[in-house]
């Protein structure tokens, strides 16, 4: 990874088959509420033959996120590799960051007895939050910390057909340039198969 | 009769609250609440409330903060404050429903301004646990102003539609730039107080509602659907009308409070014991007066 890494998300629509399986990773991993979703599959154009596709959404830790422009505590911040996180410390659950966010990303849990809303939650590309790394406190406030001991996060770790792919932005637009190079790009007309995965030559 | 209004008001509010378990922003909805960010034929709120929070909303109120009492002060120590006799006969204007009315939606007032700016210059105070409990005391002080919003809307409502006076007090800006004790055209009411009482009732309303939209936030509102509004749209056209009307009821407030306390020497005493000083009926209210003289009242 180079100096000037931006780490992103990207989801392969085509390869999406909408399992579920990166949310669940998701929830499972960070051991979340049952009512935050940091990561949902959520499907397009659903039921217009040819058109339909599925893909997994979360926080895309954009480059100038907005959530982190109108946050009226400032409580986000952006690494140098790129990764949008915000201190739950400081955080009021005002909201405005899912007012300003395209993606519907940033989570709510219900608090107390009168269901207020607590705390923003959202998808930290499993890498904590301002507590120290892989702290009790980090671990109970924001998840794991996979980041810190180099792994992948969770969701695109499990992602059967790696659909959902992340890491330095270059080489994620490369993977897939190479994917569209090699099979194609467009609505899909037939599921795929045998030949999308190892060619049609047997 | 108030009381229903009153009843009905919560109803709507808690149903607002309580009424569906489904989520309406991340459930079935999301690609709508996703697609209303920028798609094409969309308000595109999504752009505007993050221009207007990130760069306008705060200076504004800045500027609101320290320019109105700026010029305030400059009005206070150039013309001064309008002095009248104390000596003479009292006038009753204000009953005890009135002004029990007025103090509960003072008190709010009082509650909620200053925790709502706590929370617009949140990052001055640190965030955290001190703002959010402000946030709270904001939610729940809005109890007492929905308790005094309906009666004080009815009880005042008959003196506060537009008349001739109304004109031409706004032309003289209702004679506060000058100390010379000639009458102002004005009736029970005056043009600066029929605003500030618009503002606070119909605009305080939308205040309510938008306010409570933003705090219930996961609620299902059917009128939306029926005009294809997404539930996020929604939210981020509350928190825009939010804070331009705030800016607006922080002005006037200001406003309000100095012409109570400073600009008119012991005006505030009329919503305490009820009593204005003749003297400033006369000079203040002359359109009421003249009438109260007609009635002989005086």
């Amino acid at each position: 990874m180079s100096e000037d890494a931006r780490l992103k998300f990207y989801c392969d629509e085509h390869r999406c088959i909408s399992c579920d399986g990166c949310s669940v990773a998701c929830a499972e991993a960070h051991e979340l509420p049952a009512n935050i979703n940091r990561r949902k599959v959520v499907t397009m154009n659903e039921g217009i033959l040819g058109l339909e596709y599925s893909l997994s959404i979360a926080c895309m830790h954009c480059t100038d996120a907005p959530c982190e422009q109108v946050c009226p505590t400032d409580c986000f911040y952006i690494r140098e590799d790129g990764i949008v996180l915000h201190d739950k410390e400081k955080c009021i659950g005002c909201a405005y960051c899912l007012y300003a966010c395209p993606f519907g990303a940033p989570q709510f849990p219900t608090d107390g007895a009168f269901g207020i809303k607590g705390v923003m939650d959202k998808c930290t590309m499993c890498a904590g939050g301002p507590e120290e790394t892989n702290s009790h406190e980090e671990r109970e406030l924001y998840g794991q910390n996979r980041i810190a001991e180099g792994k992948v996060p969770v969701c695109a770790a499990m992602c059967s057909t790696k659909a959902l792919l992340v890491g330095d932005s270059e080489e994620i637009s490369a993977i897939y340039r190479e994917r569209v190079l090699s099979v194609g790009h467009g609505a899909k007309t037939q599921p795929y198969g045998w030949s999308t995965a190892y060619g049609s030559k047997v | 009769m108030k009381s229903k209004y009153i009843i009905v008001t919560l109803l709507v509010l808690s149903s607002l609250a309580f009424g569906y378990s489904e989520s309406a922003v991340w459930s079935d909805n999301l690609i709508d609440n996703i697609l209303g960010y920028d798609k094409q034929g969309s308000l595109h709120l999504g752009q505007y409330f993050t221009i207007l929070q990130s760069t306008y909303f705060k200076p504004l109120f800045l500027g609101v903060l320290l320019g109105v009492p700026a010029v305030f002060l400059l009005h206070y120590l150039v013309i001064g404050p309008m002095i009248f006799s104390h000596d003479r006969k009292k006038i009753y204007v204000f009953t005890l429903f009135h002004r029990i009315i007025h103090s509960i939606a003072g008190i709010s007032f009082i509650l909620i301004i200053p925790t709502g700016l706590i929370m617009m210059f949140a990052t001055t105070f640190g965030g955290g646990e001190f703002v959010r409990v402000c946030k709270e005391i904001h939610a729940i002080s809005t109890l007492l102003f929905i308790v005094s919003i309906v009666p004080m809307f009815f009880m005042w409502l008959r003196w506060m539609f537009l008349h001739w006076d109304d004109i031409k007090w706004l032309m003289i800006v209702g004679g506060y730039l000058n100390k010379d004790k000639k009458p102002v055209p004005a009736g029970r009411f005056n043009a600066g107080q029929k605003t500030w009482y618009w503002l606070a009732t119909l605009g305080g309303f939308v205040m309510i509602f938008t306010g409570g939209a933003m705090y219930f936030q996961d609620f299902r509102f059917d009128i939306l659907n029926t005009y294809q509004i997404s539930q996020i749209d929604f939210l981020r056209a509350s928190a825009i009308l939010h804070n331009v009307l705030g800016l607006a009821i922080v002005a006037l407030f200001f406003v309000h409070i100095y012409m109570a306390v400073f600009a008119i020497k012991g005006a505030i005493h009329s919503m305490i014991n009820g009593y204005k000083e003749e003297e400033e009926v006369e000079i203040l209210h002359s359109s009421y007066y003249k009438e109260l003289k007609e009635k002989g009242e005086v």
